[in-house]
């Protein structure tokens, strides 16, 4: 059952839900596609939904399943990337320690002066699984527990995806400032 | 103590603010006592807290005004349908109930059988190859019918976005390329009031469904095609639009539009009549 309650929650949703679309696909054409897609299947299938639960949750959660079942049909043309290999080639070391002192650390006033551009092209130049566990848990501000639904993972594959992508995004950020490093 | 490996599945959360007390204060003594691990928790501190001050700046971009006038559309028609079921459940209920026993009258209307002109009627053919099954045929009329308005309508939106306007050679082409399928479309559907918009591989009911769209004096029609399948003849209103559905050689056959039922009727008539 549809409530207009539903309708307009599920309608305030859809600009962070086109630029995720945007994100998974990076065609406006097949964005709106995919956008229009997960709308129809969220009202078809709108009696499934838990009242109380988080509806733009939800609402991510068919938009990444679809884009999951949009890649597997066209899966026969493209090279398949092993998750878990792209898991692996990121287990970079850690940066060599040092001692830090309370407040502000170096990190933080290394990356201060970056701005939304510079930060958004870091983050669209990380591979997929990485950007988009950074962006659920950072911008859209998802539970792990949400993610790990939306991306069909365990929560623990979540945590280290979003560890691993900001270690990523760190070191391209701080390559922007070399001055400073 | 926590050594630095366990404390490499905290160090999210920790971020995150999402351990609890006694877990936090463990990694805060770990981390007082070893600089490497602090290194590594102020980095991705830092990442977090800069994705968070400059969250507005990556948010800009709205969706485009066309995408969300069609999910309003979308959000409206399921809306109007759930007020139908609300004011006329009992109605519906029995309907459902019926449907296992006895047909329910009122939506077993008979699809009259009108002779088309004979210039049309020998003109639309479609000839299914391959050996599919669709798996859906012992679903309801009124669920086959509301996926089918459902991808109606997406495939219209798709083709208004894309100014879709195929030749009726392009259809037959695209049909026998993609599926096997060999059709002939009408050589003049102006003369039923149709005009050719184009056709889509639907991807519902495991992408083995023909989906030919018209438009009928400017309003979308569509003519859906499940190759071996049975069902009663029915027209069925849901979600606004009217779905005539008939059988012919262990194919169905179903045209859906938001038209006046004696408009559907005829549009059906006239593709039912033309398919022998």
């Amino acid at each position: 059952m549809v409530s207009p309650a539903f309708e307009a929650e599920a309608l305030a949703s859809l600009n962070s839900l086109y630029r995720a679309a945007l994100r998974l696909t990076r065609v406006p054409a097949d964005a709106e596609d995919l956008v229009q897609e997960t709308y129809l299947k969220a009202f078809r299938a709108a009696d499934q939904f838990e009242p109380g639960t988080n509806l733009r949750a939800w609402l991510f959660t068919i938009l990444h399943n679809t884009a999951r079942n949009r890649a597997r049909d066209r899966a026969r043309d493209t090279v398949s990337i092993d998750s878990e290999i792209v898991d692996r080639a990121a287990d970079a070391p850690p940066p060599a320690g040092r001692s830090i002192g309370a407040g502000e650390t170096p990190e933080s006033l290394l990356l201060r002066e970056t701005l939304a551009p510079d930060l958004q092209a870091a983050i669209d130049d990380l591979p997929e699984q990485f950007r988009q566990a950074v962006w659920l848990r950072d911008v859209e501000e998802f539970s792990y527990a949400e993610i790990a639904s939306m991306l069909s993972i365990p929560a623990g594959t979540v945590m280290s995806r979003i560890s691993r992508g900001r270690h990523l995004l760190f070191e391209k950020l701080k390559a922007l400032r070399p001055a400073n490093a | 103590m926590l050594n630095c490996a366990s404390l490499d599945s905290l160090v999210t959360p920790y971020v995150d603010g999402e351990l609890t007390d006694a877990d936090r204060r463990a990694v805060d003594q770990h981390l007082r006592v070893c600089p490497p691990c602090y290194t590594r928790v102020a980095a991705e501190r830092a990442v977090h807290e800069l994705v968070g001050v400059r969250r507005d700046g990556l948010c800009r971009g709205a969706a485009p005004t066309a995408l969300r006038q069609r999910c309003s559309d979308i959000a409206r028609n399921a809306t109007a349908e759930a007020a139908q079921h609300r004011i006329d459940s009992s109605k519906f209920q029995r309907a459902i109930h019926d449907s296992h026993r006895i047909p329910n009258p009122e939506s077993r209307i008979p699809i009259p059988r009108r002779v088309a002109p004979l210039a049309l009627a020998a003109s639309l053919v479609i000839v299914v190859g391959g050996a599919f099954v669709y798996q859906a045929t012992d679903k309801s009329a009124r669920v086959l019918a509301a996926e089918l308005v459902a991808d109606h309508a997406k495939c219209f939106a798709m083709n208004a976005a894309l100014g879709t306007h195929q030749r009726a050679a392009v259809v037959e082409q695209s049909m026998a390329a993609s599926f096997d399928w060999r059709m002939h479309l009408p050589a003049d559907p102006e003369q039923a009031g149709l005009e050719l918009v184009g056709a889509r591989p639907c991807l519902y009911g495991e992408g083995k469904i023909a989906h030919i769209m018209y438009k009928h004096e400017g309003h979308p029609v569509s003519v859906f095609m499940l190759p071996n399948t049975a069902r009663a003849q029915e027209l069925v209103e849901v979600l606004g639009h009217e779905a005539a559905i008939w059988c012919a050689n262990n194919r169905t056959f179903v045209v859906v539009a938001r038209e006046p039922r004696r408009e559907v009727e005829q549009i059906a008539s006239f593709v039912q009549a033309s398919l022998h």
